[in-house]
């Protein structure tokens, strides 16, 4: 069900799968922990599929991630090669999707060993990384991105505080002592801000008319993309590991590195197939990477797994190093419903892309007022009381807002999710160290991470120019 | 005058007012010393990165090229959010198939924008709200006020 919906989501340009995943997390209050873990892990993964099929057939990409396929898989389509455009994207995902939970499975645990090394000042200092990765990768302005992720942190702090018991922010408003929830912020930041925007400009879709045959890549095909998809999958593994790498960056980083790697790079963005096949297989492979980094070390690396995170805490589950070895269930119910979806989604996505076709012509204005309904219905069902309705209706406004004013919710929510970790390990190490900074750089991994937080910052000055004009590809892309 | 002043210098304002807000709660919450860290000092850190990075982007707006602020159609908005306030009161007095159709209704007719639009919109809202009685009211049994005046169905 989560890969169907979540290829669903995928195909419909709009909502996204964070969005889905924010208005369907109050659905898995009444369903066990594994089963809820495993079906908004294949919304995600399903949209990764789902979203290339836009991408290469109407230009538009269902999500972030796709936002790369379309500059080869549209001239493909166009060329009368949407089939194996189709299908090496179909396949690429499979085996990078496949990779992926076999990495997840084989360095998950042996890294929460590593974890048991890190003491507050490490976990402080993996957060710090964290963000500053996050409003680095930021596609409008790193510090529009650090205003929003310091505005994150400061409404994790409503409620009350877990060190001295005393109440935060709350006014003497009783609610406010549980603090902001998670479900009513996502859901309005994506949910409902979505349907506001969708209010000023309903998108218009023209599919480009093509003859779907020939879906299955020949020798050709395979033998250009081969590399592609061997390359986009570490790639994309690795850079979701790294706290803050999300699959559109292993995407675009797919992209550029084939680019660089091929022979003819002039053929790409003119219907290079393996400009398709690389990024593909990266985005799906990324998921995986970053599933690593929140089952071992409980830190949530990209939006999508700071809403499972949230989803296994509203389960009363801690996610951490010790998750594997107390919750053994929902790791290899995962890793085996992982197996078990990328097969799904192969069968599902070839021989269903014209239905998946059909679905891109159902118009968004009968969409919207769904959406907007699940999100009240769901926020409502959270504590069964019209407050959370109002607080998701006034992040909804704020979502709406800051997209007019570019900024962007990501690094607001990740923000939120981590706060209360970093909030103990900064607390916790200045006691420990009697007031001193320093502890953060004794501790040689601590130091390092820190020292890596720095490097991104700087960096991000010297590489500005660089940035900009990519950007500007981009939006011409 | 807040046109003429670009995107960038307005949205910064509104930050700049939460940080100082933020600040000031901190401070009353009790900072503590860096020995005993009180539940304000990382609030009090952080709202101060709030009002530096704000600051940053004004004088940066101010200064620099003004962006030009995206059209802010606020009928429609305003229209869904009151109807959506309008609708969480409804549930309070009419039952949830009810006040989703109204609600339903209300947002159809936002939406479509049709010569002949009535029938459609009606057709969509009761089978919006019907659905939506039976997946959330018969299947998950979520919990919904217990209407005061009209009760359909419960």
């Amino acid at each position: 069900m989560g890969v169907l919906l979540g290829t669903l989501i995928g195909v419909l340009p709009g909502i996204g799968p964070s969005g889905t995943i924010s208005i369907l997390l109050p659905l898995t209050f009444k369903i066990s922990p594994v089963t809820s873990i495993i079906l908004l892990s294949g919304i995600y993964y399903g949209a990764m599929y789902g979203g290339s099929t836009t991408s290469i057939l109407v230009n538009i990409p269902g999500e972030a991630a796709s936002v790369v396929t379309c500059l080869d898989g549209y001239q493909m389509a166009r060329q009368g090669r949407a089939g194996p455009a189709l299908g090496i994207s179909a396949f690429g995902s499979f085996i990078a999707g496949t990779f992926s939970v076999i990495g997840l499975m084989f360095l998950s645990y042996p890294l929460t060993k590593f974890a048991l090394l890190f003491g507050p000042p490490e976990y402080f200092s993996m957060i710090v990384l964290g963000i500053t990765f996050v409003t680095y990768l930021a596609q409008k302005s790193m510090a529009k991105a650090l205003i929003t992720a310091a505005f994150g942190f400061l409404l994790s702090f409503v409620g009350i505080d877990m060190i001295t018991g005393k109440p935060r922010y709350t006014f003497g408003i009783p609610i406010l002592l549980d603090g902001v929830g998670i479900l009513p912020l996502v859901m309005g930041l994506f949910g409902v801000a979505e349907v506001f925007k969708n209010l000023d400009s309903p998108e218009t879709r023209a599919i480009f008319k093509t003859k779907l045959r020939g879906l299955l890549p020949n020798r050709q095909d395979w033998k250009d993309s081969g590399r592609p998809i061997v390359r986009g999958t570490l790639l994309g593994f690795l850079i979701g590991v790294i706290p803050g790498g999300s699959s559109p960056l292993a995407s675009f980083a797919s992209y550029a590195v084939e680019k660089r790697c091929s022979k003819h790079p002039e053929k790409f963005g003119h219907g290079a197939i393996e400009g398709v096949a690389g990024p593909e297989s990266a985005n799906n492979s990324a998921f995986g990477g970053g599933l690593v980094t929140l089952f071992s070390l409980g830190i949530p690396p990209t939006v999508v797994s700071a809403l499972l995170f949230a989803a296994l805490m509203i389960q009363g589950i801690q996610p951490g190093p010790f998750l594997i070895s107390e919750h053994p269930d929902i790791f290899w119910g995962l890793v085996a419903s992982m197996y078990l979806g990328n097969i799904l989604l192969l069968f599902i996505n070839i021989p269903l892309i014209g239905v998946w076709v059909q679905i891109l012509k159902v118009p968004s204005k009968l969409l919207h007022p769904l959406i907007l309904l699940f999100c009240i219905v769901g926020a409502y069902s959270i504590r069964n009381t019209l407050f959370d309705v109002g607080m998701m209706m006034l992040f909804g406004v704020l979502g709406y807002l800051m997209d007019k004013f570019d900024y962007e919710p990501a690094p607001l929510v990740l923000a939120f999710v981590l706060a209360p970790i970093l909030e103990q390990g900064l607390r916790q190490s200045l006691r420990l160290s009697g007031g001193s900074f320093l502890i953060f750089f004794n501790r040689p991994l601590s130091a390092i991470l820190l020292g890596a937080a720095g490097l991104l910052t700087i960096s991000y000055f010297f590489f500005k120019k660089q940035r900009e004009v990519l950007d500007v590809k981009d939006e011409n892309a | 005058m807040f046109r003429q002043m670009g995107s960038e210098a307005i949205g910064s304002f509104f930050w700049l007012g939460v940080g100082i807000f933020f600040a000031i709660e901190g401070i009353r919450l009790n900072v503590g010393i860096l020995k005993n860290p009180g539940p304000g000092f990382l609030p009090l850190i952080m709202a101060t990165l709030l009002v530096l990075f704000s600051l940053f982007i004004l004088i940066k707006g101010l200064i620099k090229s003004k962006t030009p602020l995206s059209k802010i159609l606020w009928k429609k908005q305003l229209l869904a959010v009151v109807s959506v306030f309008s609708y969480i009161f409804l549930l309070e007095f009419v039952d949830f198939l009810f006040s989703t159709f109204i609600f339903m209704f209300i947002l159809f007719a936002i939406l479509i924008k049709e010569r002949y639009r009535w029938p459609k919109v009606l057709f969509y809202s009761a089978a919006v709200a019907l659905a939506a009685w039976f997946v959330f009211y018969v299947v998950i049994r979520t919990p919904f006020p217990s209407p005061r005046l009209i009760s359909i169905w419960s």
